[in-house]
């Protein structure tokens, strides 16, 4: 039940919106809140004049695998289709454009476009660890590993873009032998736009916790372009 | 953007829309109408627009990118649920939208035992580069609040915005700043008081 007290609603709307109400108080706020009234009325309230704080926060594109795990938890794959002479023509000119579609993807995946940076990262021994190779016309980064990179338990090397005057900028967590081949994010490609030089540190398996790095990096190198 | 351009051919993709703000609301509107009406295209659409937003919000909150990818899928799946319940009088579809992400991230921080303990400095105004200026200016409203919080203090303002985008608690608050408990809780406190009058008046 709602206290009946309007300022203690309200401060307990301010509190619920900023998100310092926590625990068991909270959970009770979300009740009184649920069932509508003064304080569903005040966090709207708070939350509409609140939002300006969120002023300097970065949009952040998501990776293409969120949007399909959506459609996947809602089941959102267009319905079948009853048959007729028009919708088969309309089937025969999807299969088309699908076979259409696929053929450029296949070429793009398998052509990775013109080659617009590179790196090169060599142990002291002088045997190549990374070539790193940025593709800027399809954003993909394809990373080479060479024999100098060993393997660190427990560990990865992640890859980050240095762009002046901004915060490291993760690249990923850079393969131990072998090769990697993923496509680069909006910010990641923005990143690179101002970035000379790229590093390489050692952090926790399967990269920084943190999203910046945690140690001193192993290697600095410029990221040279290609002309 | 085109002076620190290094490399021409690196395609420059701007993750917000450019239309300006009544246009994009009344815009979410229509789309969060049409997923009531359960038609998959306007969810299609919805996602692209807002997800860049509601997904640096939840990375902010949730530190940690496996988690935030997590709870956007979470977040999409309450707006297709919910759009029935939206109501354009009662507010602006952002703001609503923003709030199903913020109150899913800090119920996930509950549960995550693994909870980052510090969280990190908020960048300084004049310390944002060229780039930062791909805000959300264009999703806010006028600004009434920013009136009102330019009467906080500094420290005021700094433990709300931690609260607000950062997802701290007073202890994270009071962990990050240096500042015992007590202190924080105060200014929290009194900030919210203070805004409230200037909202009021």
């Amino acid at each position: 039940m709602t206290p009946a007290n309007p300022r203690l609603v309200d401060r307990l709307a301010s509190e619920y919106v900023l998100g310092t109400l926590r625990g068991a108080a909270r959970r009770r706020f979300e009740r009184w809140r649920a069932a509508g009234g003064l304080a569903a009325e005040r966090c709207r309230f708070w939350e509409e004049n609140l939002m300006y704080l969120a002023k300097e926060l970065r949009p952040i594109r998501p990776p293409a695998h969120v949007w399909q795990s959506i459609q996947t938890r809602l089941d959102l794959q267009p319905p079948a289709r009853r048959r007729s002479v028009t919708r088969l023509v309309a089937m025969a000119a999807s299969v088309l454009l699908v076979i259409g579609l696929a053929t450029m993807l296949y070429w793009r995946a398998v052509s990775p476009g013109r080659l617009a940076d590179i790196a090169t990262i060599s142990a002291s021994s002088g045997a190549l660890m990374w070539q790193i190779e940025v593709y800027g016309d399809s954003g993909r980064l394809i990373v080479h590993g060479g024999e100098g990179a060993r393997k660190s338990a427990g560990h990865d090397y992640e890859l980050w873009a240095l762009p002046a005057g901004g915060a490291p900028v993760s690249l990923g967590v850079l393969p131990v032998g072998g090769s990697s081949d993923r496509n680069l994010t909006d910010a990641q490609r923005r990143a690179l736009l101002d970035t000379a030089q790229v590093a390489v540190t050692l952090e926790q398996a399967g990269g920084s916790p943190t999203g910046q790095p945690t140690r001193t990096p192993l290697f600095v190198v410029p990221l040279r372009t290609v002309s | 953007m085109a002076t620190m351009s290094k490399n021409p051919r690196l395609p420059i993709a701007m993750s917000l829309p450019t239309q300006s703000s009544p246009a994009l609301e009344e815009r979410l509107v229509g789309l969060l109408d049409r997923c009531a009406a359960t038609d998959p295209a306007a969810l299609r659409e919805l996602y692209e627009l807002a997800s860049p937003v509601l997904f640096g919000c939840l990375v902010r909150i949730l530190r940690r990118r496996a988690l935030a990818e997590e709870a956007l899928q979470d977040v999409f799946v309450s707006i297709w649920q919910r759009a029935g319940q939206f109501r354009a009088e009662r507010g602006r579809p952002m703001v609503w939208m923003m709030s199903i992400a913020r109150y899913r991230a800090i119920d996930l921080l509950r549960h995550e035992r693994a909870a980052p303990a510090l969280v990190p400095e908020l960048p300084e105004r004049a310390d944002l580069t060229e780039e930062s200026r791909e805000d959300l200016s264009e999703w806010l409203p006028a600004g009434v609040l920013e009136r009102c919080l330019a009467l906080l203090s500094d420290s005021q303002r700094r433990c709300l915005e931690l609260a607000y985008v950062g997802g701290a608690s007073h202890e994270d608050i009071s962990r990050v700043t240096g500042n015992p408990l007590g202190t924080v809780k105060s200014w929290i406190r009194r900030g919210l008081q203070s805004l409230r009058q200037c909202l009021d008046s």
